[in-house]
């Protein structure tokens, strides 16, 4: 499969502050790459950079061919950025018909985008009164207009309800089928487990860890044990092994390395320890391991 | 394609301001108003007609020109629809050139409304001055749209409203554009040539007393050259 995103030593500064430290990144045709991090990681700053927004300096920056900063190569990209205000005057048909004729695309395109993100009907609704999740999907059907082969997506499913979760998945799915590339960030790390082909963790403007979301939850040795037990979370805590103990909703959840003999410490603690489950390391809990941030994962 | 593109631009921002006229409403009808008003009280036998269709309409035209593009600007980079446009590839010269192209059938109806109040207030005027009048005033004004977009660049909206109006009101007063100049303090009455709203007063008022042009015309060609200047190095800058 061809690459439709290659970034080779990515630098970006703000002044004295490196946001971006040499990072490298690819998409393929087809492939869906979910980027991960936490607050302030670099994510933002990498995307600007992918859809020419901001130039930072790189050994090589090439989307879709060409270079961002070029109108033209940024045409063929689909793109949904966060924190996007729809102008108050113009309507959702007007907005997408805008986007086509920006690209040189007929006027039956934006009519096809407009259907496929589940937006007709609504054509001549002022964009401003729709839902925050209907704005996310217009931003998506403008970027859709053009067949773009490569789709920029920074929290695309910020504001969604379920249905028009499963609706913009779907979406995502055919152009992926059809050979689109797709960078994603997100944090909502479960969907970017259920979705992506390959995470890339990124970290203090670095790439700190890359694969399959299988691949990385390996790379955490520690296994997740949940139990409804009367031993104190302070003997838990001191036994071999045990990294972390937390209660929820009544349950200890403790995260070990060797998960055998904690379950049998347990056991003999406390015969009857009951409702017992363990897990592998959740890929959150990978993140959190990698990147030594506790808070929310964006 | 870029045809098609500028025309698309061109419609979307036409249909800001007719959608949402609120405050067109009073960058049209202010000039306008004030025209009546000074022209009621100064207009018989104090030489109001086309003449001072020029200075009013300097006014006037500049307070549409100087403003929307700027504030519309603002607006649109506030909202983060700049970058969905930048992301789009909407070529910069498209979007901001749609900016004030779209300002200018606004300085056309202003103008034409001091016309059509001067032609009750003071009789009738002569068509092919007053439409000399016009076409130099609104391709004149052109140059004043390159600060509007520099200021629209660099602050908020409601900042932009506030600098914008900080610069036009003023410089207008200066210029004599709202009452003569022979009305200030002499050292006030001195400023007036080095303010570009002065010059393209002068430059209109040639059409109909004759006079001067080039020494105007290059001072608004140096305008230009110093808001492009400005425009760039504030886009350049800007946060979007």
């Amino acid at each position: 499969m061809e690459h439709v995103l290659e970034v080779r030593g990515l630098v970006h500064r703000y002044g004295d502050h490196t946001a971006l430290a040499g990072v490298d990144l690819t998409v393929k045709s087809g492939e869906c790459v979910a980027l991960l991090g936490p607050n302030g990681a670099g994510k933002t700053t990498l995307v600007r950079n992918v859809i020419g927004l901001i130039e930072g300096n790189a050994d090589l920056i090439e989307v879709a061919g060409g270079d961002p900063r070029r109108a033209e190569t940024r045409r063929r990209l689909g793109v949904v950025q966060q924190a996007v205000g729809f102008p108050r005057s113009l309507t959702v048909g007007e907005i997408v018909g805008g986007a086509a004729a920006r690209r040189g695309c007929p006027p039956e395109a934006a009519s096809r985008a407009i259907a496929e993100m589940g937006l007709a009907g609504l054509e001549k609704r002022r964009a401003v009164t729709l839902s925050g999740g209907q704005q996310q999907r217009l931003q998506l059907a403008m970027g859709l207009v053009a067949d773009p082969v490569l789709l920029v997506l920074d929290e695309p499913t910020e504001g969604l309800d379920v249905e028009a979760r499963r609706r913009f998945w779907k979406t995502i799915r055919r152009r992926l089928d059809e050979g689109a590339g797709v960078l994603i960030t997100t944090h909502l790390v479960d969907e970017a487990a259920a979705v992506a082909d390959r995470v890339v963790v990124i970290d203090r403007g670095r790439v700190v860890a890359e694969g399959t979301p299988d691949e990385l939850r390996r790379t955490l040795p520690d296994r997740r044990i949940e139990v409804r037990t009367k031993v104190p979370v302070s003997v838990i805590r001191a036994l071999d092994s045990v990294h972390s103990v937390d209660l929820r909703d009544g349950r200890t959840v403790i995260a070990a390395t060797d998960s055998e003999q904690v379950v049998s410490t347990l056991l003999d603690l406390d015969p009857e320890a009951n409702d017992l489950t363990v897990a592998t390391a959740s890929l959150e809990e990978v993140l959190v391991a990698l990147t030594n941030h506790e808070e929310v994962l964006i | 394609m870029s045809t098609r593109v500028f025309r698309t631009e061109v419609r979307d921002e036409l249909l800001a301001i007719v959608r949402e006229p609120t405050a067109l409403f009073f960058t049209v009808l202010m000039p306008v108003a004030f025209f009546a008003l000074f022209a009621t009280m100064f207009g018989e036998g104090g030489g109001f007609g086309v003449g001072s269709l020029a200075t009013y309409g300097a006014f006037g035209v500049l307070s549409v020109v100087l403003t929307n593009p700027g504030v519309g600007l603002a607006d649109a980079r506030e909202r983060g629809w700049l970058r969905v446009k930048r992301a789009d590839g909407t070529p910069l010269g498209v979007t901001l050139s749609a900016k004030v192209t779209a300002a200018l059938p606004y300085a056309i109806v202003t103008l034409a409304g001091i016309a059509l109040v001067a032609r009750f207030i003071t009789g009738p005027l002569d068509l092919p001055q007053v439409l000399r009048v016009i076409g130099v005033l609104v391709l004149g004004a052109l140059p004043f749209s390159l600060f509007s977009l520099a200021v629209g660049a660099r602050f908020s909206p409601s900042a932009a409203i506030s600098v914008l109006n900080a610069m036009l009101i003023p410089s207008v007063i200066l210029s004599g554009l709202w009452f003569p100049l022979e009305m200030l303090p002499t050292w006030l009455g001195e400023i007036a040539v080095y303010l570009p709203p002065y010059h393209l007063a002068q430059l209109a008022l040639s059409q109909v007393e004759g006079g001067a042009v080039w020494g105007h015309v290059a001072y608004l060609v140096g305008t230009t050259i110093v808001g492009a200047i400005a425009a760039a190095l504030a886009y350049r800058s800007a946060e979007v």
